[in-house]
Parts: structure tokens; sequence; C-alpha cells
């Protein structure tokens, strides 16, 4: 890829195991890139160091082997150009909704006006107009998401890392908030690294899915998903393609997946 | 009259409902257990001073428990002649600068702390440690240091007040969510964004507990210390009291403590309503007890 905005390269990452002076290896060298304005999902059987992944993007975490490079330039500490849409919705119960999606710009130093202009078009494009006054626990799950989303969305990142943002939700306001994510990365061209269990999701949000292995987890496939867009998320099945598409990650998947046992 | 309507409707429609008969009749009822609930609250307090009237020079002589008519005689003419005025005065310097110095201390201290896993590794074994001394223990101690005036005291009440809020304080700073910290860390915050926007807010509400705790802890530690020696307050006049077998000066003198006590609650009491207004709002109340 020559747009190339995100590379994982080589990525390993040890974990010291609880009680024991041993180590844990949780990702063993994993490599793919993120194009400019492409969405990628990574889906992976839980515990197999997904979320780690994000967290080195972001700069929290530096990889035990190999590294993450933002636009060329390798990533040591905290990378406040990227956004994170964490699991919770995470808002500042202190803060009204407004004064949550204002945050990142008061850091950064935007001016007054500009903070106003753009915490009401954040706030509008996630469909929360008229909530500014309220608090986050005044807020439904789904709301708070939307909020959560607005605050990353109202500095422009380079790159949107998600991890599992929908997983709390139930599933009516996940299909809505699976269309509403697939219309706002489309009309930004936002780039995207969206960690997710959930096949469906991925291949219904994704222009490539990244299939991760159990623990120590490898990358088992890179799948382009090349389903015509805008893309159905209430009737997954009517999106022509999808079959094959869903068969191409499942096939890699499957293998990782003890059917019967727990997790 | 709700029938068909489905019970969380009604629960979260009904304070602002209400055109409807069934609720309005409901606030009423709210209305005019106002005063009931405050006549429920003040029985007790009314039943222990008759029965003290009434059983002091029949159960037990008065010289020992003196009456409440006595005590608030005594607490009349001790206004009215303006011989509790210096003492008032004193203690009352003594316990707001006490209060004041110790809370300040327990706030930089248990924030530094809970911030900082380093400084926390060096000095919590320490901290713990001075924590196990009986501060009154140090009275005499202080006396000698500062003197008998007001410094000993101040000191002994700062001492006591530091220890409550810097606990409180340093386990609200620990309890601070890592990946809220982190979140904000990566919108851009520097070191001192994060503390203005993040740990004080977070900690707010263990400050606040803190500090409430504290009001009595710092009226001990002045009245201990003037016990031990002083040359005017409050902890002196009761001292002078009991000495001399007054018991209406004994208790008069601490109707006046408890008085300053219940002043200083409601004052942290809306100083925190006012701070932590969020929390009401979210469902979580006031810590009043």
């Amino acid at each position: 890829m020559s747009d190339c905005v995100l590379a994982f390269d080589g990525i390993g990452q040890d974990f010291p195991s609880p009680g024991q002076r041993s180590t844990i290896r949780v990702l063993d060298g994993i490599s793919f890139e993120v194009g400019r304005g492409k969405f990628v999902a990574v889906i992976g059987p839980s515990g197999c160091g997904k979320s780690t992944l994000l967290q080195m993007a972001a700069g929290l975490l530096v990889p035990t082997r190999g590294a993450v490079r933002h636009r060329g330039r390798k990533v040591m500490s905290i990378n406040t150009e990227v956004g994170f849409v964490p699991q919770q919705a995470q808002l500042f119960p202190w803060k009204t909704l407004a004064q949550n999606v204002e945050l990142p710009l008061l850091l950064r130093g935007v001016a007054a006006d500009e903070r106003t202009k753009r915490v009401a078009s954040a706030l509008g494009s996630v469909g929360l107009k008229g909530f500014e006054k309220h608090l986050p626990s005044q807020l439904s799950g789904g709301m708070q998401k939307r909020g959560s989303i607005a605050r990353t969305l109202v500095y422009w990142p380079d790159i949107i890392l998600m991890d599992e943002p929908f997983g709390a939700l139930d599933a009516q306001t996940r299909m809505v908030m699976q269309n509403d994510l697939q219309k706002l990365s489309l009309e930004a061209g936002a780039t995207v690294v969206f960690v997710t269990h959930d096949i469906t999701e991925a291949v219904l949000l994704a222009d490539h899915v990244v299939v991760l292995s159990q623990r120590p987890s490898r990358l088992l496939a890179n799948v382009p998903i090349e389903l015509p867009r805008p893309r159905n998320m209430f009737e997954p099945f009517r999106n022509p393609g999808f079959e094959a598409a869903y068969d191409a990650v499942w096939t890699e998947f499957r293998s990782q997946i003890d059917i019967g046992h727990v997790h | 009259m709700n029938e068909g309507k489905p019970i969380s409707e009604m629960a979260y429609h009904a304070p602002s409902s209400v055109d409807d008969a069934g609720i309005s009749g409901e606030r009423l009822a709210t209305r005019a257990a106002k005063p009931l609930q405050w006549f429920l609250k003040l029985l007790p307090g009314i039943a222990l001073l008759l029965f003290w009237q009434w059983a002091s020079g029949r159960l037990i002589k008065e010289i020992y428990v003196s009456k409440p008519t006595a005590v608030a005689h005594r607490l009349f003419e001790l206004f009215a002649s303006g011989e509790i005025y210096p003492h008032l005065w004193t203690t009352g310097q003594e316990l707001v600068l006490g209060y004041v110095i110790g809370v300040a201390g327990g706030v930089i201290g248990g924030y530094a702390l809970g911030r900082s896993p380093r400084l926390a590794r060096i000095f919590g074994p320490y901290v713990m440690a001075f924590y196990g001394v009986p501060k009154i223990a140090l009275a005499p101690l202080f006396i000698i240091w500062f003197g008998i005036g007001m410094g000993s005291k101040i000191a002994l009440a700062s001492i006591m007040v530091f220890f409550l809020v810097f606990y409180n304080v340093f386990a609200g700073v620990r309890s601070v969510d890592r990946e809220l910290v982190n979140l904000t860390l990566v919108m851009g915050a520097n070191q001192r964004q994060l503390t203005y926007h993040v740990f004080l807010p977070a900690a707010a509400p263990f400050v606040m507990l803190g500090m409430r705790l504290a009001i009595p802890y710092s009226v001990i530690g002045v009245i201990v210390g003037e016990f031990t020696s002083s040359a005017q307050g409050l902890g002196l006049f009761i001292h002078e009291a009991s000495s001399t077998y007054d018991p209406a000066g004994v208790f008069a003198g601490i109707a006046i403590l408890v008085a300053f006590v219940t002043i200083a609650n409601f004052l942290a009491g809306r100083l925190e309503r006012r701070l932590l207004r969020w929390r009401s709002l979210s469902g979580a109340g006031p810590i009043d007890i």
C-alpha cells in the first residue's frame, strides 16, 4: 500500500504472568498495514490481544518486539494524532455532554468560538443535538456511546481506533450504531481500526478483516471485503456477495473456535 | 386509576406529571410529611431534655448533672456578661486555622502520594507509622514546642485533621480509572490539564468526605490542647468549670462546641452540594448522615 497511514511491523508482546517469573506470549510477529481512508476490522478469539494492538497504536504500550509506525514515524510515546473509542463510553461523569465533547479541543488550545462550532457539528453528526446540557448519567447506553464517538470525531484525528465499541449495546441499538458509523466514516473519509469479536460486524463494516489466532496470537489472514457501499446493516444477507465474504473470514476463523468449550 | 400503565412508566413519569390527579394527591402527602418528619426528628431530643430536667434532683443529685434550665440560664449569663467572648474567639481561631492547615496538608500530601507510586512506596510506611501514634499523647510535647498559646492547639488540631483528609484523598486519587486517564492523555492532555480535568474532579467526593469526617477531630485536637495547658479558650473554660464543681458551666461549654460542629457541618454540606452537583443529579446523593 503506497498511502499507508498505520503499519504494524512484526509486533510481539509478552506479559508477565501473575505470580510467576515466566512471561506469557500474547502477540507473535503480527504485521499488517492500514491505508488512508480504509476501515480495517481486527477479529480474534477473546484474550488474543486485539485490544493490545490498539493500545500500541495509541502509544500507551510499547511492544516487546517490532514497532508500530504512524505515517512512517515509530510510535514511542502517547500518540495524540489518533482518536480512541473504548469499550465503555468513558464520558466524564462530572461534565455535561457538550463539555465532554469540548474537552479535547480545550486541551489542544482551540479558540472558544471555534470550539462551540465544532462541538455543535460533532453532536449533530451523531444525532445528539438537544442533549448538550445532559450529564452522562442522564443518557442511555447508546447515547453515551454516541457522545464518546462525538468526543473523538470533534478533533479530526488522523486515525480512529475503536475497541469493541458496540460490544456492550443491545442488538437493536447496535445495528443502528453500525449503520451510523458506516455513514459517518464514509462522509469523513476516516481511517478506522475496529477491534471486534463479531464476524458479521467485521464483514459489514470493513474494507479489510484481519483475523488473529488464539494466544500466542499470529496473523491468520488479511481478508479484503469488496462489498459495495453503503451496505445494509440491518439485513446482512441482503448484501450481494455477503455470503462469500462471510465464508472467507469464517474459514480462517473456524479453526480458532473450540465449539463446546468455554473460554 | 393507573391501571393499564406499565409500572416502569409510572415510576419514570411520577415527578413530572403534575396534572394527574393521583400524583398530586401524593404530592400533598409529601408536603404534609415534612413537618411530621421534623417533629419525629426532634422528639427524641425533647424527650431526653425533659427526662434530664425531671431526673435531675430526683434520680441523681443536681451537683453531678445540672439540668437543662440551669444550663440555658448559664449560657444566657455567659453571653450577656460577655465573659465567654474571649474564650470563644481564641478557640474559634484555633479551630479554623488548625482545620484549614490540616486539610491543605492532607490534600497536598494525599494527592502527591496518590499520583506518584514511587513517592507512595518511600513515604507510605512513615505516614502509616505516624498515623499509628496517638496524637493526644503529643499534646504535652506540642506545648513545649509551640508554647501555651494558640500555636500548640493549632498544631494538634491540624495533625488530627491531616491524617483523615490524607487517607481519603490518597484513596480517591488511587481509585481514578486508568483507562479514563489514558483516554485523556490521547486527547492531548498535559500533566497540569490531567490534574484539573480528571484527578481533582474524580477525587472531589473523597476530599469532601475527609473534610466532613475531620470536623469533630479538629474540635477534639483543640480542646485536648487547651485542657493540657492554656491561658484562654473554651477547653480551659470547661476545665475550670469542672474543677470548681460547676456542671452547668461544663454543659454550657459543651453546648457551644456542639453548636460549632453543627454550623461547620452545615457549611461543609452546602459546599459539597455545590461542588458535587453532578453526583446528586446522577442519583448518588451527598453523604448526609
